[in-house]
């Protein structure tokens, strides 16, 4: 009933009023609906996203680096397991009353203690372990293990270590892995399309990538993808249950062509000598055997070296890091004359029957320089095949006075002087074929006539490392027919083949059979070999003059010093007829090519041949 | 059975549409509290208890005549005044904030209760005042507003205060306040924003509004209130997560899941469908409140329905305004889903007055 006391306008203006402001709010609540549309319809799947970014946590899960082998199958590189001892905080209330259960029969540090309770109550709000002990011992294990029902929230926890099972031996071959920096990580992730983020992590040492060596070139094959967990989590980060594993994909295993007995021949016989031993198969350059000692363990690199360990190895004289096999730097010396001599009969300056008079020394014809060789008095009258058994400096002073330098350069480069002779070593030094050019550029000093001539017996400026000095080796083996060598062969590799006009099948034969006679014949340089072994290796040393002396005498003054002595190398190659494997030897410091390097280069060739 | 149910017509007053909405809203509000307090039944039970003792204070307070509440409304604004003065002085303090008064068994929000209660003594005031309002009623009226309105405002409850300054400022329109006045009063409101601003705002206030236009600006910091909750509402999509499985609600990303942003919570369990079915109940509430003041029987009556009604609008609006992002977050329940038994009482108390204005026809003629 309406008032009839009431005016109607007044009313009318009352209603006129409230339906404005309900129609005010109507079109305000139009908008929320409309807001709210746009927000649960229109954005959806970015707001699902966002959701779904707010309530799952990824980690990575690292994967297991490839297993490497040795030829024969024997592992070198393993992935050892080791236990650590860890906690899951959520339902630990008395942090000390646990540590001090378990200090009872696991011997905890201090400073382990104050790790666990520095950690803990963040771990606990997060949810997750707390590492209380690494590295357990087996007494340790089995302590815990009869315990283990004592305590519900303390586990064992596999983790493994990258361990090398020969530290010394594979040093500078297979190398050595280390930590990854921020960058490298990145790099590494975003290669397979993954951001950096929490990482439950298979190695007690992190994050790893190869460093050195085999490790370091085949990093990739081995390192594998990282696999993902996915954790649903809550405001706090705290982690609430695991929702999804996208598993790690192992890195994959590697079978090089190293091969472990020989390799541990190799570093015996060097026996911390300064040096190195490199030996391949001619068929595929497949390097079997490559050490350059002294050594140092990769395990205790790998695996956290103190700093005074890390001290004494970087300022070790004899430096032990430093690769000899493919860096170190050494004059060929006399080992080069078989490569000479085939230039001379490439060249036409000279055949097998050619002879000359040898008085043990060469008079340059332009300033009267002499040039002297190792045997007081000379060879004689002396053929080349002879010149390379009794190593006649005369001759090949001669020889190489007759060269042009440019084409010996040339020549020389075939044999693998002055180029990268290998596809997946670490660092390899090109060693250095010099050049007029080279040698004004460095020294500011034309080239010299005499500058050819010494680079006849392979002294001045050249010098190689041991593994070109293994392919040259291979090179004259194979007659030049030779793959680029490497440590694993699971690619197809070109074979160089070496041009030549007028070098045929029969000089070959003869360089290699004067290369025999270096051992078997009894002027040969390194006759004291002959009865290492059962099969006819053939073979050329060298010796490396540091110090230029006139006389014996000069040098017994010279040699108190071991620094100043000369250089013992040798090339090898066996069995012959038909070669199998080439080595190369260089000991510093060791004065003779043929009795110093020559046992160990032939102690390396009977491990090889007879273990095949 | 015939009598009995003349003689509830006669005896009982009870509006049916607004009293079984409000139940479906209640209980709504129950299973969705429920799922927001994470699953806490004794929450729940609590929250029943006010529920049924609202519905039955509600089903009281509709039983008086209207002209119980013009003449008494007096008493009740002075009552009410009272309650929030003690509260200034001897509230209960939670998170800086004394909103409280404890009165052993159940602590008191008193802001709750002058909410209800300007209204209702403005329209007393205000129903036999000669038309348009003078200007002495409209400045008599406007200080005791913002008098009420600042004494919560220091508490400090921002949003209970606009609420208060609101409905107040309702009933002035809606009594016929001129549009010149409001033309002059709004533009000098205008002049005086940085005044405000700068005395009458705290800084945590201050910032609230300031991430309102940017929540990305600091969306681990104040802007994750606002951030979390659009992410809640926009995951839930057409269908909603399913009840309970709230993620956004359940794993602690959306703050204050029982109280402000329980919207938030159901939208993301029930979806957009969720939010239109939860909203037409609202709506169907506010058109009824709407019908009932065209119906009222006088002035007094419009007045107050008219001021009730619009105070229960502006609550659900500011409410949903604030979880959707569009104004910056200043603390206010969803009447009737909402955990917290002040407010859920206030409103039994509004929806009381409202069906009791609207279920009374005059008896006597004046």
């Amino acid at each position: 009933m309406i008032d009839i006391n009431e005016r109607y306008s007044e009313k009318r203006n009352f209603f006129k009023r409230l339906l404005f402001v309900y129609i005010f709010f109507g079109i305000l609540f139009l908008y929320l609906i409309y807001k709210t549309f746009s927000l649960q319809v229109s954005s959806f799947t970015d707001y699902e996203l966002a959701s779904l970014e707010n309530k799952t946590r990824e980690f990575l899960v690292q994967p297991r680096r490839g297993i490497i082998y040795d030829r024969n199958g024997k592992i070198i590189v393993n992935n050892k397991p080791s236990y650590n001892l860890i906690l899951n905080p959520e339902r630990v209330d008395d942090i000390n009353k646990l540590i001090s259960e378990i200090n009872k029969f696991i011997n905890l540090s201090d400073a382990e203690i104050k790790n666990i309770n520095d950690s803990f109550p963040n771990k606990k709000k997060l949810n997750r372990e707390v590492v209380v002990k690494r590295n357990l011992t087996q007494e340790e294990i089995a302590r815990f293990e009869v315990r283990n029902y004592k305590f519900p929230n303390v586990q064992i926890a596999e983790r493994y270590t990258r361990e090398n099972l020969y530290p010394y031996l594979f040093s500078h071959s297979i190398g050595y892995v280390g930590n990854l920096d921020e960058d490298e990580l990145r790099e590494i992730l975003l290669s397979q399309g993954l951001k950096s983020s929490e990482t439950i992590f298979t190695y007690s040492g992190g994050f790893l990538n190869g460093k050195t060596g085999v490790e370091y070139i085949y990093d990739k094959k081995l390192r594998g993808s990282f696999g993902k967990k996915i954790y649903e989590v809550d405001a706090s980060g705290r982690l609430l249950e695991e929702k999804q594993l996208i598993p790690a994909i192992d890195g994959e295993n590697i079978i090089t062509s190293l091969d472990l007995p020989s390799q541990k021949v190799a570093y015996d016989k060097l026996n911390f000598r300064r040096g190195a031993v490199v030996a391949v198969d001619i068929n595929n350059g497949a390097i079997v055997t490559y050490v350059s000692s002294p050594s140092f363990s990769v395990n205790k690199i790998a695996n956290g070296l103190s700093q005074k360990e890390f001290n004494e190895l970087i300022n070790d004289d004899n430096k032990p890091f430093f690769d000899r096999a493919a860096q170190g730097r050494y004059s060929p010396a006399s080992t080069i004359k078989p490569a000479i001599a085939l230039f001379g009969i490439e060249e036409d300056i000279l055949d097998w029957d050619f002879t000359i008079q040898d008085p043990g020394f060469f008079v340059l014809p332009e300033d009267g320089r002499i040039y002297r060789g190792w045997k007081k008095g000379g060879h004689g009258e002396i053929n080349l095949k002879d010149a390379i058994i009794e190593s006649s400096n005369t001759f090949f002073f001669s020889l190489a006075y007759k060269t042009e330098i440019e084409e010996l350069r040339d020549h020389l480069s075939n044999f693998g002087f002055g180029t990268n002779v290998c596809i997946d070593c670490f660092m390899p030094d090109d060693g250095l074929l010099p050049s007029p050019r080279w040698k004004m550029n460095t020294h500011n000093f034309g080239w010299f006539k005499g500058d050819t001539v010494n680079m006849g017996v392979g002294q001045g400026y050249i010098n190689a490392t041991p593994l070109q000095l293994a392919y040259y080796s291979a090179f004259l083996a194979t007659k030049g027919n030779l793959n680029k060598f490497s440590f694993v062969q699971d690619k197809d590799i070109d074979k160089n083949i070496f041009n030549s006009n007028n070098i045929n099948d029969t000089d070959w034969d003869n360089i290699h059979e004067s290369m025999i006679g270096v051992i078997e014949s009894p002027k040969g340089t390194a006759g004291r070999l002959k009865n290492l072994k059962d099969y006819v290796i053939a073979a050329k040393s060298g010796t490396v003059e540091l110090v230029s002396t006139e006389t014996k005498e000069d040098y017994q003054i010279i040699r108190e010093v071991e620094g100043k002595r000369d250089h013992a190398i040798i090339i090898a190659f066996a069995p012959m007829p038909n070669p199998k494997y080439a080595v190369s030897v260089v000991i510093e410091n060791g004065e003779s090519g043929g009795s110093v390097a020559g046992p160990v280069a032939v102690a390396v060739l009977n491990s090889l041949i007879e273990n095949d | 059975m015939i009598n009995i149910r003349n003689l509830l017509r006669d005896k009982i007053y009870i509006d049916q549409y607004l009293f079984i909405s409000i139940t479906l809203l209640s209980v709504m509000g129950l299973i969705f509290l429920y799922s927001a307090s994470q699953g806490n039944i004794e929450t729940v039970i609590k929250q029943s208890f006010f529920v049924i003792f609202g519905l039955f204070l509600m089903f009281i307070v509709s039983q008086p005549d209207p002209d119980f509440y013009k003449n008494n409304a007096v008493i009740f604004i002075i009552f009410s005044l009272i309650l929030v003065l003690l509260t200034l002085f001897f509230g209960k303090e939670v998170n800086g904030a004394k909103r409280w008064l404890d009165l052993g068994v159940f602590t008191l929000q008193t802001s709750e209760i002058i909410k209800v209660a300007l209204p209702v003594f403005l329209a007393a005031y205000l129903y036999d005042k000669p038309l348009p309002i003078n200007l002495f009623n409209t400045f008599t009226t406007l200080v005791l507003i913002l008098l009420i309105a600042n004494l919560v405002r220091i508490q400090p409850d921002l949003g209970t205060s606009l609420v208060i300054l609101i409905a107040g400022l309702y009933i002035l329109f809606l009594a016929g306040l001129s549009w010149r006045f409001i033309g002059i009063s709004t533009g000098f409101f205008i002049l005086s924003l940085p005044f405000i601003w700068n005395n009458f705002l705290e800084p945590f206030q201050r910032q609230r509004i300031l991430t309102l236009f940017d929540p990305n600006a600091d969306p681990f910091g104040s802007g994750w209130n606002i951030t979390q909750s659009k992410i809640a509402i926009g995951s839930g999509g057409i269908q909603g997560k399913g009840y309970q499985m709230g993620s956004q609600a359940h794993l602690d990303f959306l703050p204050e899941t029982e109280t402000d942003f329980i919207f938030s919570v159901i939208a993301e369990e029930f979806g957009f469908i969720g939010v239109c079915v939860l909203l037409s109940v609202f709506l169907f509430i506010l058109l009824r409140c709407l019908f009932l003041a065209f119906n009222a029987r006088d002035r007094f009556c419009r007045l107050t329905i008219g001021g009730l009604s619009l105070l229960f609008l502006s609550t659900v609006f500011i409410n949903l305004s604030m979880v959707v992002g569009i104004i910056p977050v200043v603390g206010m329940p969803l009447p009737f889903i909402s955990k917290g038994g002040s407010s859920l009482l206030s409103f039994y108390i509004a929806f009381g007055i409202i069906i009791s204005m609207a279920t009374h026809k005059k008896l006597m003629q004046k």
